[in-house]
């Protein structure tokens, strides 16, 4: 205890001094620290924003789903007895702007209708301002007012009190829709919203049998019911029925797993920047360990011993540590402040805003942890320092390998982190992965960075004085060589990465998709179309892989005799099991199809039901040829027989079924049918006028504008990754600063001594474009292969995309990277070019 | 890029100060340093500048070697006015006309001994660098420690070293700056053999600075400085012809 009293009374008199010598230690810490705090503090703010408003998200304190029908008047009544009942239905449906009685733009929307009790939480705003009742009221001519999203009034070229048409029915637009209080619980939608009163919905014709509507009860509980009790009712009262019940607690939880897994990948690349200012951290805190050389020694003369001489330097370091994670986690923790004060009213999501104490101590442990485990291995090297170093000064100080100690302190502060990101990780297994490749990555700098010092002390002299400097400058003892590799290049690397799986997704969306995938989707096309439906497609010459299958929704409720909820399923296969899935039939296998296992039935067979299933779905759950399995279809049970495994590829956009029954009795359901069909050229559009124009009531999904969606959500994405990827890239300059205000004394020196002799500012200045272009080249060189290998990795194992190398974005993030080093490396230098060699010479 | 310096003609001074002055800024305000010197260096000549620590013995040095820019007056050296130069320019007027010996030595910690001799004749553009430079090593004595790395090299070694650097490209003046300060009595001694004998082997003009009254008493000429201001001016031996 007085040991420690003493070596914090004289660390304390070495603080005196100020930062000097630690800024960037300083500095890479508060960074991280902050970046790890801000995303955190983000995350929790949006989690908790969906949790609070739960309620106005979801519109209810829970909301039944129901695919295809509406509630029964029994389960009406049930759901009744728990609180106040709002009914709404969605389906997609194609509006058409009225002029003159005659239909003219078009366009697909979701439809949604709703009763009069909705909303039962929170609020709709309309432009002009109007109450719901007034936005949506029917009048008595039989047109019932709607209230639609600007996008849809701007695509359709319509304005307030102008007629639209939906299926047969006509409305009057009475208000633009701005905001719809529980639209993110809908989730993703093809088409903007229109929002009607539910009075008007019949009229439209678009509620057949089969057709693809969603009915959602949203329930205000009475005082007094719980979620669970209701729940539990819900499973006693009606156990087949065949609901999706969501609750307050997870209104959006689309929402939610992306706001986890997002803040997940960002929390690690805000620890890529915790490691790569790690590197600086270790330098900064090697660099100030060698300027205390002699006071070491002189300490150690006086009679100060190893652990006491450690002790003196980690507390130092420790309390300078603690500082930076206290202003660090304060800075991060502002984030959702700043969020919401600049971007409030983008955002689809209010963040609760407040101060979360649960990311401020991660973020701080996960600094803390850092700093440990990267300043260890240098103070435990300083307390080797022999005080003979008073007597003489070797060119090359000796680097003793710490203690065994001081290494397993460092690498259980590394397992710590390590263990700490597994442990809260919504997937520990991506996080795993990412982490190992880092410490990968890490190593194989290191190791590259060591190789070429090496390489450069053993190759023949350079004869120009100059590259001798450089080369000199490169691989002396305390060089940057080591920590502006390792440093720059695990930042560069993870650009890089970036930037080439961006490219692969940007290329599979753009490019391979659109020419894989159909271009229209026809949903809920009628028995009675059929006909003239297939006419008008095949009337066009240019058609191409056209389909029509026929669509039936239903849900697996069991499998092997085993209930659904209770079956061992994969998780990557369970969203086969949740809620309704399309379902078709046929009797032949439909063109394309590969079996992989079983047989097809007879064209002619007629007997109990026969099922074609996915061969990764029945991987994952386990079922094979034979076994039994059950669906619900409208509220009807069906059982079948697996008998063959089908391979499904989902990536080609276009028709896609789990399952596939043998026709006889589900061929008697009321259903619709589906249709694709790709077509290009200037036929797109006639097919695209001709089948609207025709038939109103079926949905035209045009492929491109839903990849377009998908394709700005992507963009955004990858705009977010990449920004945080430049922080790792501002780390990695952070330490290429800091090595070169720890080389500035010998550059200094050195360039006094040469211009001394006779050399001029250029000649020093091309020794630093030699030395920095180098090491940017060298940084550069690596971050091309890592980055190239780590996406190539990711695009196989984990989008199973094929891997798109883009040469010139690459060549253009490593030269920037390379670029960036030379720059800097010379904004550094400047001081020791300016400098007049005489003030250096006096203070010799 | 071969730069041979064009010797000045005979009659003309190797250095010559004409009421020169430094002022240096400080944190305290301006500290003068030199008042108002005016000094003439005749070629081929041996002058020993003396004076106490703190007098401005090394500034005037450095001002005279265009190391330091003077606040006022005129500095001529080996016929060319250096008093406005910019740094660069400076540095390319000191190639091959100007060595330089510090009483650190300041060699450069990354480099060999040879290959601190060849810097200079390198910057030059002698084609032979490293041949004339292991020549210069082996004039001092050192030819055996070429590759030694400075820091494997004692004092009096690294001073060798120095004294081999400054005279290799064979300059018209070798500025001397403290050349013993720093070593034994016994090394200082052979040291200052060595830069005499060299100097007077090459013919150089020799301006040595040195608190030692007896390798003062070893040039031909003894200036003494005190405050900035040059209180004595003593020629204690006949001037040998250049």
């Amino acid at each position: 205890m007085t040991e420690i009293a003493l070596a914090w009374k004289m660390a304390r008199r070495e603080l005196r001094g100020g930062l000097k010598g630690f800024r960037i230690f300083f500095l890479c810490l508060l960074l991280g620290t902050a970046a790890i705090a801000a995303v955190e503090s983000l995350s929790d703010a949006f989690l908790n924003g969906l949790r609070d408003s739960g309620q106005v998200l979801l519109g209810g304190d829970v909301a039944v789903n129901l695919v295809h029908r509406p509630a029964t008047p029994q389960e009406r009544a049930f759901f009744g007895r728990y609180g106040k009942v709002a009914e709404t239905t969605s389906m997609r449906a194609m509006a058409y702007a009225l002029r003159d009685g005659r239909e003219t733009e078009r366009e697909l929307v979701e439809l949604k209708s709703v009763d009069d009790h909705w909303p039962l939480f929170g609020r709709p705003i309309f432009s002009p301002a109007a109450s719901v009742a007034d936005a949506i009221h029917c009048e008595d001519d039989g047109i019932c007012g709607a209230a639609a999203e600007q996008t849809l009034l701007d695509r359709l070229h319509v304005k307030r009190g102008d007629l639209v048409k939906v299926g047969d029915a006509t409305f009057r637009i009475i208000a633009a829709l701005d905001k719809e209080p529980d639209r993110i619980s809908a989730g993703f939608s093809l088409g903007p919203h229109l929002l009607i009163s539910s009075h008007g919905l019949p009229a439209t014709g678009l509620v057949q049998p089969g057709s693809l509507i969603d009915y959602s009860y949203r329930i205000a509980f009475r005082p007094g019911v719980t979620i669970a009790g209701f729940k539990a009712d819900a499973a006693r009262a009606f156990p087949d029925a065949g609901w999706q019940i969501h609750d307050r607690n997870d209104a959006a939880p689309g929402i939610r797993r992306f706001v986890e897994q997002v803040s997940m990948f960002l929390t690690l690349v805000g620890l890529t920047v915790l490691g790569v200012g790690g590197v600086g951290a270790s330098e900064a805190v090697a660099a100030f360990l060698d300027r205390k050389r002699y006071d070491i020694a002189i300490l150690k003369s006086l009679g100060a011993d190893g652990p006491l001489v450690f002790l003196i330097f980690f507390l130092q370091v420790m309390a300078i540590a603690v500082g930076a994670l206290i202003l660090g986690a304060s800075l991060g923790a502002t984030a959702p402040f700043l969020l919401a004060h600049f971007y409030g009213s983008v955002l689809p999501l209010p963040p609760e805003l407040g101060i979360y104490p649960g990311p401020l101590l991660l973020a701080a442990g996960f600094g803390l942890l850092s700093a440990i485990a990267f300043s260890v291995p240098p103070l435990g090297r300083a307390r080797e320092i022999p005080s003979a170093s008073l007597l003489r000064e070797t060119v090359a100080p000796a680097r003793a390998r710490p203690r065994m100690g001081y290494i397993v302190a460092a690498s259980l502060s590394g397992l710590g982190i390590a263990g700490l990101m597994l442990g809260l990780a919504p997937s520990p297994l991506y996080a795993g992965e990412f982490l190992g490749g880092a410490i990968i990555l890490l190593v194989l700098l290191r190791l590259v960075a060591e190789g070429l010092t090496r390489a450069l002390r053993k190759l023949p002299r350079p004869r120009s004085p100059l590259a001798r400097l450089a080369v000199g400058d490169l691989t002396r003892p305390g060089a940057a060589t080591q920590g502006v590799i390792t440093a720059l290049g695990l930042g560069l690397t993870l650009l890089a990465t970036v930037i080439l799986i961006d490219r692969t997704m940007g290329q599979e969306v753009d490019d391979s998709l659109p020419s894989r995938a159909p271009s229209f989707f026809f949903v809920d096309i009628q028995p009675d179309e059929v006909q003239a439906f297939d006419h008008t497609i095949q009337s066009f010459k240019t058609a191409e892989d056209y389909k029509r299958t026929p669509m039936i929704r239903g849900r697996i409720t069991s499998l092997n005799g085993v209930p659904s909820a209770q079956a061992k399923v994969a998780s990557e296969v369970k969203w086969a099991l949740s809620g309704d899935r399309g379902i078709t039939y046929a009797s032949t296998p439909p063109k394309g199809t590969v079996i992989t296992n079983g047989k097809w039935w007879p064209a002619t067979y007629d007997g109990p039901t026969l099922i074609s299933l996915d061969q990764e779905v029945a991987k994952g759950t386990g079922l094979k040829i034979g076994d039994p399995m059950t669906l619900n279809v409208l509220g009807r049970e069906i059982d079948g027989r697996i008998a063959n495994l089908r391979k499904v590829d989902f990536s080609t956009g276009g028709q896609n079924f789990v399952l596939v029954l043998s026709p006889g009795l589900i061929d008697k359901a009321p259903h619709s049918f589906l249709a694709t069909v790709k077509i290009s050229g200037p036929d797109e559009n006639r097919m695209y006028m001709a089948v609207t124009d025709k038939f109103p009531n079926i949905s035209t999904v045009r492929v491109k504008d839903a990849i377009a969606q998908v394709d700005t959500l992507l963009q955004q994405l990858a705009q977010g990754i990449r920004i945080a990827s430049l922080v790792t890239i501002l780390a990695g300059l952070l330490v290429l600063a800091g090595t070169i205000a720890a080389g500035a004394r010998t550059r200094l020196y050195d360039a006094t001594v040469l211009k001394v002799v006779g050399a001029t500012r250029f000649q020093i200045a091309l020794v630093y474009v030699l030395e920095y272009g180098l090491l940017g080249l060298a940084t550069g060189i690596i971050a091309l292969f890592a980055g190239t290998l780590a996406a190539r990795v990711i695009a196989g194992q984990i989008l199973e995309a094929p891997f798109v190398f883009d040469a010139r974005a690459i060549l253009w993030t490593v030269l920037g990277g390379g670029a960036a080093t030379l720059l800097f490396g010379l904004l550094g230098a400047i001081a020791a070019l300016n400098a007049r060699p005489a003030n250096r010479l006096r203070n010799a | 890029m071969q730069m041979q310096p064009s010797r000045f003609p005979d009659n003309l001074p190797a250095i010559s100060l004409n009421k020169v002055a430094l002022t240096l800024s400080s944190a305290a305000g301006p500290v003068n340093i030199l008042h108002d010197i005016s000094l003439t260096v005749s070629a081929g000549e041996t002058v020993a500048l003396t004076g106490p620590s703190g007098s401005g013995k090394s500034s005037l040095l450095m001002v005279a070697a265009g190391l330091e820019r003077p606040s006022g007056g005129r500095v001529t050296v080996a016929g060319t006015d250096i008093t406005g130069m910019g740094e660069d320019a400076a540095a390319r007027f000191r190639r091959g006309r100007v060595g330089i010996v510090f009483q650190s030595f300041h060699l450069i910690p990354t480099m060999t001994a040879l290959e601190n001799v060849a810097v200079p004749l390198e910057l030059m553009g002698v084609k032979n660098a490293w041949d004339r430079a292991a020549l210069e090593l082996k004039a001092v004595g050192l030819g055996e420690r070429g590759e030694h790395y400075p820091g494997q090299l004692s004092g009096g070694e690294q001073q060798r070293v120095a004294l081999a650097r400054a005279m290799a490209p064979r300059p018209q003046i070798l500025f001397a700056d403290e050349p013993t300060g720093n070593l034994d009595s016994a090394n200082g001694e052979a040291i200052a053999d060595l830069l005499f004998a060299l100097n007077a082997e090459r013919n150089a003009t020799l301006f040595l600075v040195t608190h030692e009254e007896s390798l003062a008493r070893r040039c031909a000429r003894v200036v003494r400085l005190e405050s900035g201001h040059i209180v004595a001016d003593e020629r204690v031996r006949p001037m040998i012809p250049a």
